[in-house]
C-alpha cells in the first residue's frame, strides 16, 4: 500500500499540452506520460484531484480512469463505505442502552393534576431502569398512597411506563364539606326538603339563630355512621320586629339664646390669666375650646374659651291617637330594615301596649325565607 | 537560502538577460527547467515548451514529463538534444 496521497488520471483528448499547462498553474502534476497522441496518464495530489477533474471536464476531456492511492484516500473510503454501517451500529448501541430505561410515563384514567402527582410519585420512589422497575410493586404502592384509586395496572411498553387507573366511584353526597347546616335566623320551620344528611328539626319547630338543622352524616342499616355532605332546603317563617314609643307628656330642653363667656390663658396647663363674666344661669350647658394664643412662639400659651348657654325646660303634651299612624309607620320602617333578603312577606301586624304615660308600638312582619347556612359561613 | 544558479549569475560580469529561464541537464537523463511558460509539444520523443522570447525543444527517447508545475518542468528519459529556437 502506498502512503503518498496521489491520484492517477488517464485521459483521452486532443490539445493536451495546453490543458496540462493550465492545470499546472494551480496543481503540480507528475509522471506525465504521453502514450500516444490522444492518451496521457499523469498524477496529481489526491487532495487536488477534484480541481483537476473539473478542469479536464470543462475542457472536454474524457477521463478514462481515475485511480487514487494513499492513506487519506483509504481513510475516506472506509468512512464512506462503512459510514452507514457504522452509523447503524452506533444507533443500535445507543438504542440498546436507551432501551434499558423508562423515559416516558403515560397515565390514563385520572385528571391532569393527579397524573402529575402520580408521575412525580413514581419518579421519586422507583428507578427508571427497566430491570429494576417492578410494575407489581408500582401498582401496590400507588394503591396504598392514593385513596382515590380503586384499580391500577402498570406495564412497560418500549420506553414508556403505562399506568392505567380506575378511580373509586363514590356518590356525590360524600364529597364536599362535612359541616352541619345551621339556622341563620330565629324562625319557625315551614318547609323542609332534605337532600342528604340527618335532620334535627321538623316542620313547625321554632329554632334560634345558630341551631343545627341538618347533621353531616347518615346512619345506615347496620347502625354505623357515614359522613355525607349536609344538603337541604329549609324554609322558615321569620318574625321581623320594629318598635317605636310615644310619651303623652315629655320635657324638651332648649337654649334661650343667652350666653356667658369665660376666657383663661394657660401655660403648661397652669392658669396664668383669667377673665370671667358672672354666670347666673340656673340651667345651662357649656362648650369650650383650646387655641394657641400666639403662633411660632416656643412657649405654648393657650387660650381656653368656655361658653355657658342658658337652657329652658318646656313640657310638651300630645295625644297618641293624633300621631298614631306616624308611630306605626316608624315601627314598620324599622321592621322592614330586617326583611331585605326575604323571599316573600306572609303577614304583617302591629300591637299597641299602653302604660301610664307611654304607648309602645310593636310592628311585626312575618316573612318566608331560606334559613339554612353552613357553620362558619 | 543558498541558490547555486544565483551564485553563478552573480559571478558573471554581464548577467543581463540571464533571468529568462534556467535549464539543468543531469547526465542526459534528467532535465530540470525553471521559468517555462507552458507546454507546446508532448510526446515520447519530443517535449517542447515556451520560455520568455523563445521555445525550447527537448529531443530524446522514452521521454516522460516527471513533473510539471506553474514554472518548473522535470523531464526524464534519454535526452539527446536541447535546442532553443
Amino acid at each position: 500500500m502506498k502512503w503518498k496521497n496521489q491520484t492517477t488520471f488517464q485521459i483521452h483528448g486532443l490539445n493536451q499540452e495546453k490543458t496540462l499547462s493550465e492545470i499546472a498553474k494551480v496543481v503540480t502534476l507528475s509522471k506525465i506520460n504521453r502514450e500516444n497522441k490522444t492518451d496521457t496518464t499523469f498524477e496529481c495530489p489526491y487532495l487536488k484531484h477534484k480541481k483537476v477533474e473539473k478542469i479536464l471536464k470543462n475542457k472536454g476531456f474524457q477521463i478514462i480512469s481515475m485511480r487514487h492511492e494513499g492513506i487519506l484516500w483509504r481513510l475516506k473510503k472506509i468512512a464512506t463505505s462503512y459510514g452507514l454501517v457504522l452509523g447503524v451500529a452506533v444507533f443500535f448501541i445507543l438504542q440498546t442502552v436507551a432501551a434499558q430505561f423508562v423515559v416516558q410515563y403515560q397515565i390514563t384514567g385520572v385528571d391532569k393534576q393527579t397524573q402529575t402527582e402520580i408521575v412525580n410519585f413514581v419518579k421519586t420512589n422507583f428507578s427508571n431502569k427497566k430491570s429494576a422497575l417492578n410494575t407489581k410493586q408500582v401498582e401496590i404502592s400507588l394503591m396504598e398512597n392514593f385513596d382515590s384509586i380503586s384499580f391500577v395496572s402498570c406495564m412497560i411498553k418500549g420506553q414508556t411506563l403505562i399506568v392505567n387507573i380506575k378511580e373509586k366511584l363514590m356518590p356525590n353526597e360524600i364529597y364536599g364539606q362535612f359541616k352541619p347546616i345551621i339556622a341563620q335566623s330565629d324562625a319557625k320551620i315551614s318547609e323542609i326538603s332534605l337532600i342528604s344528611g340527618t335532620l334535627t328539626v321538623k316542620v313547625g319547630d321554632f329554632v334560634r339563630k345558630g341551631d343545627v338543622l341538618v347533621e353531616p352524616f347518615v346512619v345506615d342499616s347496620s347502625g354505623s355512621i357515614k359522613k355525607v355532605e349536609a344538603k337541604a332546603e329549609i324554609l322558615g317563617e321569620v318574625y321581623n320586629l320594629g318598635a317605636s314609643q310615644h310619651f303623652s307628656s315629655r320635657v324638651e330642653v332648649s337654649r334661650t339664646g343667652k350666653k356667658v363667656v369665660q376666657n383663661s390663658i394657660l401655660l403648661f396647663g397652669l392658669e396664668i390669666y383669667t377673665f370671667k363674666e358672672e354666670n347666673n344661669f340656673k340651667l345651662y350647658e357649656t362648650e369650650s375650646e383650646d387655641v394657641n394664643l400666639i403662633k411660632n412662639l416656643p412657649l405654648p400659651f393657650k387660650l381656653k374659651k368656655t361658653t355657658f348657654f342658658e337652657l329652658q325646660e318646656q313640657t310638651i303634651e300630645s295625644n297618641f291617637e293624633d300621631v298614631k299612624d306616624e308611630f306605626i309607620e316608624k315601627a314598620k320602617q324599622k321592621a322592614l330594615q330586617n326583611v331585605e333578603n326575604c323571599d316573600k312577606i306572609i303577614e304583617e301586624f302591629y300591637t299597641l301596649r299602653h302604660q301610664s304615660n307611654a304607648t309602645f308600638v310593636d310592628y311585626c312582619i312575618v316573612t318566608s325565607e331560606s334559613i339554612e347556612a353552613f357553620e362558619g359561613d | 537560502m543558498f541558490n547555486f544558479l544565483e551564485e553563478i549569475k552573480e559571478n558573471l560580469k554581464d548577467s543581463a538577460g540571464l533571468d529568462n529561464f534556467n535549464l539543468i541537464n543531469l547526465s542526459g537523463k534528467l532535465l530540470y527547467v525553471e521559468g517555462h511558460l507552458g507546454l507546446v509539444t508532448l510526446s515520447k520523443e519530443i517535449i517542447s515548451f515556451k520560455v520568455k522570447k523563445a521555445i525550447v525543444i527537448v529531443e530524446g527517447e522514452n521521454l516522460i514529463l516527471s513533473e510539471l508545475s506553474d514554472n518548473t518542468i522535470k523531464i526524464c528519459g534519454a535526452i539527446k538534444k536541447v535546442e532553443e529556437i
